[in-house]
């Protein structure tokens, strides 16, 4: 089946509830407000066929002034009283006008390529800056990784729609001489370092003892959240089974019926893997001592699937709740 | 210049991050209440109806202004809708105030009101990621928003930015500070989502990063409610003063400013919020003033982020650009400083109810120069992508 402009999970069902606030009812529907189009790209149709049909970039340049202006946002110059300005083909390297930021709490659309960089690269022979994801090939991105001035390649995705989103970027210093020189290179030509599930130290009696003590404290920790209202509102309608792998000892964190619950064991088929070669870490994060994100864009923690960003700023947000109900 | 402009009434309902029990039809007509009962008037005294109402997504209709034209008590009269981004409230008060001024209108009420999270998530069963998603339609829809364009980081684009040519300014443990110095000025505003969310430095150290730079207390939360004031002429609002037994807060200076929404050679520099520099100093020219830091008493910033507070600050001439850190390290806004801002919170601790916000600050600004005696005050609006969007009203009390 062809891909749907709006994810079916996306969409609710109809209905409605009532919440009852000092002693009276509610009505809350679920709801939506939709319009679909077939939408004309206009004037920047030739921008994204060209994209999509020869993986290339075009610009234009002002006939008066000489500006070149990428993306080809305005067909005749503002500067120049609206002289005309002539299509170019640019080149599909250049640099970062400025640090990029980096998306980790993204709305679902964007869930599932966190985090992700959208900077705006000048490309060699411009004037103006084209807004553009940047990823890096060797794992996840992290600040330092992509500056101001940082060369840069665009880079196509193999399946080509005529969107912006067909094309994106990579430091060139991640790539090969031949890489860089190739025009329209492809997503797949890249060498893309796979996620691989860091290895943890033996176990031994002392870290185990470790492991242990934390274990005892993440129990009670959890009981806490549980017993917090704010904190389990903030799992409410979430369910998780997540694997904790840490040094001296795994477990089990299951999310259901707004509780945390701590099992011991090995979950064949968990939704994803937390790998903390600390589990301190793990629970200073639920703690409100640490921050969990802080904790995976440091490397101090490892999730298997970058999507489950969303569970863990469920767990953050867990965290904060118990520590303002306690103020 | 025309006539001379004051504010003459205000109100703000409570800022919740959810409003069950009110859509946003009741919350306008709470707000407006309280504003006509702040200037002794009733609803037949107004000429005129000015609404900032950013989203129509989120008040889940196209011409969101229409019903509350008769709830609110002014119908067959003048009705404007103004739609700047953030900057919504504070460019429909300078449309009120240009209508006024011009002689069209006596008198007009400014309403401001954001119903935000209604919208709800149903992947991640949350609101906030579907509140981002709704703003996110703001950004350019050829070239940006598939790409995950949010209000955050095209900011965040901007903070970047200008963090890369003042690589000592913007210290995180500056920006935690001022954080929390929020926090502790949004006890006293019972009207604030989070008036009792004090936070200490080292708990905004310790936030996760939503969209880096930015750590989740940095940021302003999305709130639900509404606000709004009464302007009036010289005359009438002399008249109302003499009334109500308040001062009126004289509309001494206006400025706006939109920038480019691209970036590079002679369009958006992207180090900088020039709408922001502009905005200010075209407020100043009008109202006479010179030196900001000695000329104004209370500011009331639009802080979506702190960065951009701090780099706001700096480009309305608080603070050299390059050192705006000073805020804190020269103690000009701590308590005791020569500088009351954001009394009220800020929009990261009062709430941003986008189209209310700059409303907000605008009553905020004027209770504490009525409440403390104070001359002027400042009130500033930022709005769209990468801050494209800047308004400054000056307000300053006889």
């Amino acid at each position: 089946m062809s891909k749907k402009v709006i994810p079916q999970e996306a969409i609710p069902d109809q209905g409605g509830f009532t919440v009852k606030i000092e002693g009276k009812e509610y009505l809350v529907m679920n709801d939506a407000m939709f319009t679909f189009y077939q939408r004309s790209m206009g004037e920047f149709s030739d921008f994204f066929l060209t994209l999509r049909d020869e993986r290339k970039i075009l610009g234009c340049r002002c006939t008066s002034c000489g500006i070149v202006r990428v993306p080809p946002f305005a067909l005749r110059c503002p500067e120049c009283n609206f002289a005309p300005t002539e299509i170019m083909e640019m080149a599909d390297t250049g640099t970062m006008i400025a640090t990029p930021p980096i998306t980790y709490f993204a709305n679902s659309l964007f869930q599932k390529q966190v985090p992700f960089g959208r900077g705006r690269i000048l490309l060699k022979g411009a004037d103006t800056a084209l807004s553009i994801n940047c990823y890096t090939t060797r794992g996840i991105l992290v600040p330092g990784l992509i500056n101001k001035g940082t060369e840069m390649k665009v880079i196509f995705q193999d399946e080509r729609i005529g969107d912006i989103t067909d094309i994106f970027c990579v430091p060139a210093a991640e790539l090969t001489a031949e890489q860089l020189g190739k025009k329209g290179l492809l997503s797949s030509e890249l060498d893309w370092e796979r996620a691989v599930e860091p290895q943890l130290p033996d176990e031994t009696g002392e870290n185990k003892a470790l492991f242990e003590s934390a274990l005892g404290e993440l129990e009670a920790l959890a009981a806490e959240l549980n017993d917090c209202a704010r904190a389990r509102q903030d799992i409410a309608d979430w369910q998780r089974v997540i694997q904790i792998k840490a040094t001296g000892g795994s477990f089990i964190l299951q999310i259901k019926g707004e509780q945390l619950a701590i099992k011991p064991g090995v979950e064949p088929h968990p939704d994803f893997t937390i790998v903390c070669p600390d589990l301190k870490v793990l629970l200073d994060g639920l703690g409100y001592r640490g921050s969990l994100t802080q904790a995976i864009m440091k490397r101090a923690l490892w999730i298997s699937k970058n999507s489950e960003f969303t569970t863990i700023f469920k767990l953050e947000r867990m965290a904060r709740s118990l520590a303002r109900s306690k103020k | 210049m025309g006539k001379r402009v004051g504010i003459v009434g205000a109100a703000v309902t409570p800022f919740k991050a959810k409003w069950y029990e009110k859509t946003y039809y009741e919350l306008s007509q709470m707000a407006t209440a309280d504003a006509l009962a702040d200037a002794g008037m009733e609803p037949d005294e107004v000429d005129a109806a000015f609404y900032g109402i950013y989203n129509d997504i989120f008040q889940r209709t196209c011409i969101p202004e229409h019903p509350l034209q008769g709830i609110i008590g002014l119908q067959n009269k003048f009705g404007l809708r103004v739609s700047n981004g953030g900057a919504t409230g504070a460019y429909a008060m300078s449309a009120a105030h240009a209508y006024i001024a011009a002689g069209r209108f006596k008198t007009a009420l400014v309403l401001g009101v954001e119903k935000a999270t209604d919208c709800f998530d149903f992947m991640s069963m949350s609101a906030t990621p579907e509140v981002i998603k709704t703003i996110g339609w703001s950004g350019d829809s050829f070239y940006e928003q598939k790409l995950g364009w949010t209000a955050a980081d095209s900011y965040a684009e901007v903070v970047l930015a200008y963090m890369d040519e003042h690589p000592d300014d913007l210290k995180p443990e500056v920006t935690a500070e001022i954080s929390a110095l929020l926090s502790e000025q949004a006890r006293t505003n019972e009207y604030a989502q989070r008036q009792f969310d004090q936070v200490t430095p080292e708990e905004v150290l310790n936030s996760r990063t939503v969209v880096y730079p930015f750590k989740e207390l940095e940021i302003c939360v999305y709130t639900e409610g509404a606000a709004a004031l009464v302007m009036a002429e010289e005359e009438t609002a002399k008249e109302i003063s003499r009334r109500t037994g308040q001062p009126v807060a004289w509309i001494t200076g206006l400025g706006e400013a939109n920038e480019h929404s691209f970036a590079g050679k002679n369009h958006k520099i992207m180090s900088r919020i020039i709408s922001h520099h502009l905005a200010a100093h075209r407020a100043y020219e009008m109202a006479g003033i010179t030196d900001p830091l000695k000329a104004v008493d209370v500011v009331e910033v639009h802080d979506a982020f702190v960065h951009q507070l701090e780099i706001t600050m700096a480009e309305m001439g608080f603070v050299p650009r390059g050192q705006a850190d000073k805020l804190i390290e020269e103690g000009l806004i701590l308590p005791g400083g020569e500088l009351l801002l954001n009394p009220c919170g800020g929009l990261i601790y009062s709430g941003h109810a986008v189209g209310a916000s700059n409303i907000m600050s605008a009553w905020s600004a004027r209770n504490e120069l009525i409440k403390r005696k104070l001359k002027t005050g400042l009130v500033h609006g930022t709005g769209s992508t990468v801050a494209q969007y800047g308004a400054v009203m000056i307000m300053e009390c006889d």
